[in-house]
């Protein structure tokens, strides 16, 4: 039994029912009728054309990857190293991880006799190549992970060798149902093999670590300034703009600020359960959320009056821009679809634009996830949990969002449908955060959407010659 | 004296080639509404998909099997079995190509095997359902691309009667862009050679915007033309190592003539694949073709003051870098490093057969990564860099212009559409290697260069050969 919120293009695949629910008065309603809350986190029907990634994904390009001065090697065949090569933008004051990718290079042969000799030699030669290199981090793959590799082992070897860290992950593709899992394994190692390693001398009464921010470009130059005009610290930024040094002394600091919930609660739980180090979730986009960051991060250390100058001194800045943007932005309608939170930071953030979201999706959401999108989300919205190509163009195409908000890959299928287009994963022109990036996405928001690009394919746009398919 | 040699160092640091699935995905798009299935971990199909986004900037879609963990204990028949059986009933493709990954191949699923089932149990769905074995650790992208065109070859082409033909010919173009595919047809409309493409992706790849959006992307061979393939006077393969091994199969299989040719890339090159085609179908090359070879004769004449004696550093694949070291050779131009990441005794063998031929000395590099390139060009600096993006930061480090060809260019919008075959393909490199080299030189001196170098006498011997002439 499926109710009217289900898809047309799921009409083959009834297991789709689970996953898609409608904002209701009493919460969440399901398609397939029943009370319970939206299916996530377990396995992508196969060949439902999932827009998921592997873990390795996850744990080589989300967590290990900005990490800037650490010899990033995949072991394992070549593509997932070039695959995971410089593109995504978790930007540093250095570029040496986004120039430099290496890779163990397996072939046949390497596959049917083992690649630990391998990846010992690979290390060593990399640390040759780059001797300023801080240490390595390894990343396994699906093939070196089947054979039985001892990677760990090698590393340890290896790290006594070079003299260096050598960090190994468990990070085989297939060991997830999605990208998320190879958050987890990156937390996990990161905290077992580094955090702690290092006992610094000094006062870090003061000390915090932004937790779960990549510094997707440059993100972390909108809010650091404000954390520390608060008169605050930032000790070390997991993991973006980060040196393996940083990543050592975490643990001394006094806070954890924990942006992205779902890839990095992970750590701030170890790090709470050992060294209880307190944290506290925040969101760090939008006017209401980023202020409450301010103070909730004040609040702890007992500098209220100090969070409302800042604040005070910021929205003084960019109101007028932001009441500018508000007026042309309002009553649109918003479709979101990201890894995770920021389908559920970006509701507000939306709203205080003037902005509805009517549609939101996840790659790789748990149920906190959608718990949040729940309680933020506007009466009737459409939620999805891992959506699929053509799940993702009915929504687009029935339900007619002004904007539609994702990644690089379905951002095409949006102009293919004339559909205005913010890429919310690496940004179109951004940092997007804080209060000043809010800016920034305001004015390619107002962009995407009044481009006359749009008028001129709705006037202009013809059927594929030869077709007689009516307008 | 011309030198071949392997990479010694184990780890790739930056190498310049991706894995086979991406080759296989790419080539099933030049048939029309046939769907590819991944058979592995969701990486292996989103990170190809996001990859040729990237490039191509379409939408790009590929099915996955969604391996985890649990299939690699039971094996993945039962999501391969569902992940076909999805995607017909969703899509109802002309043809379904499944690809084989590390991880199928490492815990031994018998793919073939699994289909020929799923086709029993559906004698109903009537379309080829091919596959491809690509793990990343056999070859690069394009072995898959290859193989693909094999399986293509082996298995769809219908029994043919002796002297029954279809009047066509069958043109293989290799791993190419779509505008390279455009331009060899308006070489075969000129020649009035009727053709058929293995595969045709310039529609598919590089679509256009329709009102309404078709079900499939327009363009393509159709699967009944793959069919007909077996009837056609010819075989001509434009690359030896994409293709080369199809043709052989035509030859052997339905005893139709192969031709196997160096890329079409420069003026001789595209020279002896017309004189191809009037050995095979007696038709006389164009007056409007000759015109064309006029003017890139004229193109080539008009800047060599600009070019001669300049050194060329080329990586990329094998065919491609073939032709263009024949191109760049034409220029006057002196190709020093030439560099691809197929480890091939056969391509090594060929490429010291080139530089005999043209006089030239070449470090010939096979498997082997742009860090090393890197390197050689710190110890003998060339003047000019010919490659996919990822040579950007050489270019950048050692301020040296890069000219954007093959695959993936990533960071530029259009060169898919760019075609770098054919006599006007050729007009175009040329064009843009003096524009490169000009724009280095800066706007005041562009016009009067050769006046605003230091004169460069050679010591040893006359001629070009030694670092003379040139910059």
């Amino acid at each position: 039994m499926t109710t009217e919120a289900f898809f047309k293009c799921d009409e083959t695949i009834p297991e789709r029912a689970i996953h898609i629910a409608v904002k209701g008065p009493g919460g969440c309603q399901r398609s397939d009728g029943s009370d319970c809350f939206i299916a996530s986190n377990i396995a992508t029907t196969p060949g439902d054309m999932t827009e998921r990634g592997c873990t390795y994904a996850g744990c080589r390009g989300v967590v290990g990857g900005p990490v800037k001065d650490v010899i990033q090697l995949t072991h394992g065949p070549i593509g997932c190293a070039f695959f995971s090569w410089g593109y995504r933008p978790h930007l540093a004051d250095s570029d040496f991880h986004m120039k430099y990718t290496f890779v163990t290079d397996m072939d046949e042969t390497n596959i049917v006799f083992g690649g630990e000799k391998r990846l010992l030699k690979c290390i060593i030669e990399a640390a040759q190549e780059f001797p300023d290199a801080k240490g390595v981090f390894i990343y396994n793959t699906c093939s070196t992970a089947l054979i039985g590799d001892d990677g760990k082992d090698v590393a340890k070897e290896a790290a006594k060798i070079i003299g260096k860290p050598v960090v190994f992950f468990d990070c085989e593709g297939f060991r997830g149902v999605s990208q998320s899992a190879g958050h987890h394994v990156g937390n996990e190692t990161i905290f077992k093999e580094l955090v702690g390693s290092v006992e610094p001398e000094g006062d870090f009464s003061r000390a915090i670590n932004i937790v779960g921010d990549y510094n997707i470009k440059n993100d972390m130059r909108t809010f650091e300034p404000l954390f520390e005009a608060l008169g605050l610290r930032i000790l070390t930024r997991f993991t973006g703009n980060v040196s393996v040094d940083e990543i050592k002394i975490m643990h001394k600091a006094s806070l954890n600020v924990v942006h992205c919930a779902r890839s990095a609660t992970y750590i701030a739980d170890m790090m709470k359960s050992k060294y209880g180090t307190p944290y506290i979730d925040v969101t760090l986009f939008g006017i209401k959320a980023m202020s409450k960051a301010l103070r909730d991060t004040a609040a702890f250390f007992g500098l209220e009056q100090r969070a409302e100058e800042v604040i005070e001194q910021e929205l003084a800045k960019i109101m007028p821009k932001i009441e500018y943007y508000r007026q042309r932005l309002q009553g649109k309608k918003i479709f979101i679809y990201q890894g995770a939170p920021r389908a559920w930071h970006w509701i507000e953030l939306l709203r205080e634009l003037g902005m509805e979201t009517i549609a939101a999706a996840t790659t790789f959401g748990h149920k906190d996830d959608y718990e949040k999108i729940f309680n933020r989300i506007q009466e009737g919205a459409v939620i999805v949990d891992n959506p699929n190509v053509p799940e993702i163009e009915e929504i687009l195409k029935v339900r007619r969002p002004d904007l539609f908000i994702s990644g690089n890959k379905e951002k095409y299928v949006a102009y293919k449908l004339g559909v205005p287009f913010v890429n919310g994963h690496t940004y179109d022109t951004g940092p997007y955060a804080g209060f000043s990036g809010m800016l920034n996405f305001a004015r390619d928001i107002d962009k995407a959407l009044h481009s006359p690009v749009w008028e001129l394919l709705k006037a202009q746009g013809r059927p594929v010659p030869g077709t007689s398919v009516a307008h | 004296m011309s030198t071949v040699m392997k990479q010694d160092r184990l780890v790739a640091i930056n190498p310049t080639r991706s894995c086979a699935p991406i080759g296989a995905m790419l080539s099933a798009f030049g048939v029309h509404g046939s769907i590819t299935i991944n058979h592995g971990s969701q990486g292996c199909a989103t990170y190809p998909r996001h990859q040729m986004a990237r490039h191509f900037r379409e939408p790009i879609e590929v099915a996955t099997t969604s391996l985890t963990e649990k299939t690699t204990v039971y094996g993945g028949k039962e999501n391969l079995l569902a992940a076909i059986e999805n995607i017909w009933n969703r899509f109802h493709p002309t043809m379904i190509t499944v690809c084989s990954t590390c991880l199928s191949e490492t815990i031994g699923d018998d793919i073939p095997g699994i289909i020929e089932e799923f086709q029993t149990n559906h004698p109903d769905i009537d379309i080829p359902i091919i596959s491809v074995k690509t793990p990343s650790y056999i070859g690069t992208h394009i072995t898959g691309f290859d193989l693909f065109l094999k399986e293509v070859a082996m298995r769809i082409p219908l029994k043919s009667r002796k002297g029954d033909s279809n009047g066509k010919v069958n043109i293989i173009p290799g791993w190419v862009n779509p505008g390279d595919i455009r331009e060899l047809k308006w070489l075969l409309r000129e020649m009035d050679v009727p053709v058929l493409w293995l595969t045709d992706y310039s529609d598919t790849l590089d679509g256009g915007y329709y009102d309404p959006r078709p079900h499939f992307p327009p363009g393509g061979t159709t699967v009944a033309e793959l069919q007909d393939s077996s009837r056609s006077l010819a075989t001509i393969a434009l690359q030896k190592y994409v293709g080369g091994e199809a043709a052989k199969v035509y030859k052997k299989r339905h005893n139709i003539p192969a031709y196997i040719l160096p890329m079409p890339i420069g003026l001789a090159n595209t020279d002896k694949f017309l004189e191809t085609l009037t050995e095979i179908t007696g038709k006389p090359i164009s007056p409007e073709l000759e015109r064309e070879r006029a003017r890139l004769l004229d193109a080539i004449v008009d800047t060599h003051m600009f070019n001669t004696g300049l050194k060329v550093a080329i990586y990329g694949d094998p065919d491609l870098v073939h032709g263009l070291v024949r191109l760049t050779t034409e220029m006057g131009m002196i190709p020093r490093f030439v560099l691809t990441a197929t480890e091939s005794k056969a391509w090594g063998d060929d490429m010291v057969a080139l530089a005999d031929e043209l006089g030239i000395e070449l470090d010939i590099m096979m498997r082997t990564d742009l860090h090393e390139l890197h390197k050689r060009m710190k110890a003998e600096p060339v003047d000019l860099l010919m490659g996919h993006s990822k040579g950007k930061f050489l270019s950048d480090a050692e301020h040296v212009p890069l000219i954007r060809v093959g695959f993936p260019v990533e960071d530029r919008f259009g060169y898919h559409r760019r075609a770098i075959v054919g006599y006007k393909g050729a007009m175009y490199l040329v064009d843009e290697i003096t524009n490169a080299i000009m724009e280095r030189r800066g706007s005041l001196v562009s016009n009067t260069l050769m006046a605003e170098m230091e004169e460069d006498i050679p010591m040893n011997g006359g001629g070009c050969g030694s670092g003379g002439c040139g910059g």
